[in-house]
């Protein structure tokens, strides 16, 4: 997420954590999809496999937390913080309207895990009009 | 909020940059802080005011038109 020219330390830290962790998704998430076919599996076996590519996506919710709890400048912390705010209300309202859409078979069932990478979209795209505020 | 940050910068001869590493802020953060578009915390407030050695309503004036 682009959050200020001037990359705080805060900033860095964030990108140390983030980067790491999507990579490890990704491997995860494949290694994952692999494993249930290859090894047929089922009972607990699939459940940990099934949940697996879930727990990186869970540590980047923590890592934008941190961010929000390790940035010391305040307007950028405040930035971050409003875009979050937009994400979630736009997330709830698109994941509400689609519900009802899905319950009257107007739009096809989507997966809730799709939620984070909408939530993440609509975030990012708050945030060049919550900046343009204080420009 | 209206206030005088500009203008004790300019005394001093500070850049933004200069203010900004002097509060441990972003210069975006000086920036907004001195257009009037964000008003900083209380902390940062204060910060501002012993920074140039000032109480804090000789800095801000909240009720600027």
């Amino acid at each position: 997420m682009a959050l200020s020219q001037t990359r705080s330390s805060a900033v860095k830290r964030y990108m140390r954590r983030f980067i790491p962790a999507m990579g490890l998704y990704i491997v995860v998430l494949f290694a994952s999809l692999y494993a249930i076919k290859a090894m047929a599996a089922t009972g607990l076996l699939l459940w940990i496999l099934a949940v697996a590519p879930a727990m990186p996506i869970l540590a980047v919710i923590a890592i934008m937390g941190l961010y929000i709890a390790e940035e010391t400048d305040e307007l950028p912390r405040a930035v971050m913080v409003q875009s979050m705010l937009w994400g979630i209300g736009l997330t709830l309202a698109a994941a509400t309207v689609w519900g009802f859409l899905e319950n009257a078979d107007l739009v096809p069932h989507l997966s809730s895990f799709l939620i984070f990478p909408i939530f993440c979209a609509a975030m990012g795209l708050a945030q060049p009009f919550v900046w343009r505020q204080y420009r | 909020m209206k206030n005088r940050l500009k203008v004790l910068r300019a005394e001093r001869d500070w850049s933004q940059a200069d203010l900004a590493d002097r509060l441990e802020v972003s210069r975006q953060t000086v920036n907004a802080i001195e257009t009037g578009k964000y008003d900083p915390s209380l902390p940062l407030a204060f910060k501002i005011g012993r920074l140039f050695e000032q109480p804090i309503e000789t800095i801000f004036d909240d009720e600027a038109a």
